[in-house]
This record gives structure tokens, C-alpha cells and sequence, in this order.
């Protein structure tokens, strides 16, 4: 693993420089914030992880060591969990376990300036799992072998979850089913 | 020097696992298979295979967004001083205790050791009886005493 781009700004934010805090808000809020919009399809609960999220940074920042994951992949997972936290909390899980079934049935016809909308709707009906893994590997543009470290599981079984997740995208949006 | 692998053309399930879980652009597979994907990228199947999970790709890249507030980011940078603050202050009241016990330790190892080491103090009756010698009490009485025999 190559030398954290990020390592530098955290340990300025630990010392207390206020330039590196302002920095470390502009590089990765926007990363963090379309993170938790597409895992959560809500804007304001975003907002609410990406504060959260920053909240765990500044508190962690002094203490922060490089080791095995770099601190992008180190805030994705904290902002995955606090996404977690939303999902069980929004639903009431009983259990810790969410569930793996994706609702596949394709979604009506998008209006124009609507695919949007319905982009959304299809992320969110997908297990959360293969959300996740889709997020992390085409929206954050992730590499595969530091997704599935954020992920905590092994590269095959992340490309496991990417398959699974764009087929029932596929078949809910292009109506390519499998063939 | 070691010869640099070559990387073996790839087959066409290997092709399409990674199309289905990567989408239809090469750029996004993971490097170490581009290379290998490419002949197999330029054949009819190879393309439609391609195609296909590029369907996918255009219809989720229409997904944005939104770019964040500035007022979002003030209040996450203002929140940052306060927390940092906080975080130094702790530290500097940890690093206080640190200190604190380890003097503490220190004085209760230096008492310990004068204990065990240190030989034991005469008793009071001599250290108090200044006129105390080793031939006997050398004091103004003792010569009286002398004298009275």
C-alpha cells in the first residue's frame, strides 16, 4: 500500500490547524455526503451522517496512525456504520441482519427528468449489502480490493455482491432481465 | 532479473463475471484484468457483453448528488475547533494524570526501598540520651556518681 494522500491534513487537524480543518471539509464532504444520499436515499439524513461522520474525524484525528487501511477507506466505513445505524433504526430490525432479497419488479417508466427519482428508488430496493457495494466500487470509484476492505470481505465475494446488486438494477431499470 | 508475467487472454465467463460486477467500461475493472480483458473486449461478444452492462451504467450515472451547502460545511468546520480543542485538553489533563501517577509510584517505590534496605534505627531511649557513649553515661552524673563511690 502507497504512502495515504490524507495523512498529512489529519495530522495538522490533530495539532489544531484551522487551514487543514477547512481542507479536510472541502475534500471530503462531497465524497461523504453522496456516500450517505445513495446508501440512505434521503437528503437530510445525509447531512446528519456527514456531520456525525466529521464529529468521529476531529475526535480521532490526533490519535490517527496509518496501518492497514488509509483514512478514505477508514471514513467510509465510519459513515457506512452510521448509515447502518439509520437503516436498522429506520426499519426496527429485530435482528442485526439485513435482509438479502431485493425487490426486482421493474419500476414504471421514468417521466422525463425523472430517471433521477427512480434511479433512487431502485438503490434503495436492493439489499443493503449490494447497495454498499455498488456505491463504494461505482459511485465512490473505490478500488475493488479497498471496498472489500471497507466492506470487511474478501474480493471475490464483493464482486459477488456487485453482480447480485446491478442485476436486480438491470432488471428494475432496463428491463434487462437475465437472458 | 525476473521476466514480467504475461498477462493470458481472457476467457469469456471470466469476461462477463467482471462486466456484471464492474459494469461495461474497462477503465473501471480492476487494472490487474484490463489488460487481459482487452482481445476479448474487441470481439463481437466481447462487445455486446460490454453493451449491455453500459445500459446499466448510463441509467446510473444520471443519479446525482446534490453538491453540499456552504452552510452545512461552516457548521461542520466550526464544530471542528470546539472538538479539537476538547480533544488537546483531555489529552493534556491524561498527560497530568500520567505524570501525577508516576510520581506517585515513584515515591511509593523510594519509601519501599528505604524500608527493606535502610538498617533499623536505634531505639529511642539512646538516640534520645545524648550523653549516651559507648563506655557508659558520660554525663554530669555519671562523674558524681564516681566520686560518691
Amino acid at each position: 500500500m502507497g504512502a495515504d494522500p490524507d495523512e498529512e491534513l489529519v495530522r495538522r487537524i490533530g495539532a489544531g490547524d484551522p487551514a487543514a480543518v477547512q481542507a479536510m471539509v472541502a475534500r471530503k464532504l462531497p465524497r461523504l455526503l453522496a456516500l450517505a444520499a445513495r446508501m440512505l436515499g434521503d437528503a437530510a439524513e445525509a447531512e446528519d451522517v456527514a456531520q456525525e461522520t466529521f464529529v468521529r474525524i476531529w475526535r480521532h484525528a490526533s490519535g490517527w496512525r496509518h496501518g492497514q487501511a488509509r483514512f478514505d477507506t477508514w471514513i467510509h466505513r465510519v459513515a457506512l456504520n452510521l448509515c447502518y445505524d439509520r437503516l436498522r433504526r429506520r426499519r426496527e430490525w429485530t435482528t442485526d441482519e439485513l435482509p438479502e432479497v431485493a425487490d426486482e419488479a421493474p419500476l414504471p417508466d421514468a417521466m422525463p427528468g425523472d430517471e433521477e427519482r427512480r434511479v433512487n428508488q431502485a438503490l434503495q430496493r436492493i439489499a443493503p449489502r449490494q447497495r454498499e457495494a455498488i456505491v463504494l466500487v461505482y459511485y465512490q470509484e473505490l478500488s475493488n480490493i479497498e471496498a472489500a476492505g471497507a466492506m470487511q470481505v474478501s474480493v471475490d465475494a464483493l464482486e459477488s455482491l456487485l453482480a447480485r446488486g446491478r442485476r436486480s438494477l438491470q432488471a428494475m431499470l432496463t428491463g434487462d432481465g437475465d437472458d | 532479473m525476473a521476466k514480467k508475467p504475461i498477462a493470458r487472454p481472457m476467457d469469456a465467463g471470466r469476461f462477463a463475471a467482471l462486466a456484471d460486477a464492474y459494469g461495461g467500461a474497462l477503465h473501471r475493472w480492476p487494472p490487474a484484468d484490463q489488460a487481459a480483458a482487452m482481445p476479448f473486449a474487441e470481439t463481437d461478444e466481447g462487445r455486446a457483453i460490454l453493451a449491455r452492462a453500459g445500459r446499466l451504467d448510463a441509467v446510473l450515472d444520471r443519479h446525482r448528488v446534490e453538491a453540499p451547502s456552504p452552510a452545512l460545511h461552516r457548521a461542520i468546520a466550526a464544530h471542528a475547533a470546539t472538538e479539537v480543542r476538547q480533544q488537546r485538553r483531555h489529552r493534556f489533563w491524561w498527560l497530568g494524570f500520567g505524570l501525577a501517577g508516576v510520581g506517585l509510584a515513584g515515591a511509593v517505590a523510594g519509601l519501599a526501598l528505604v524500608t527493606v534496605v535502610a538498617p533499623d534505627a536505634p531505639s529511642d531511649h539512646y538516640v534520645m540520651d545524648a550523653n549516651a557513649t559507648s563506655f557508659g553515661d558520660a554525663g554530669p552524673d555519671a562523674d558524681q556518681a564516681e566520686e560518691d563511690l
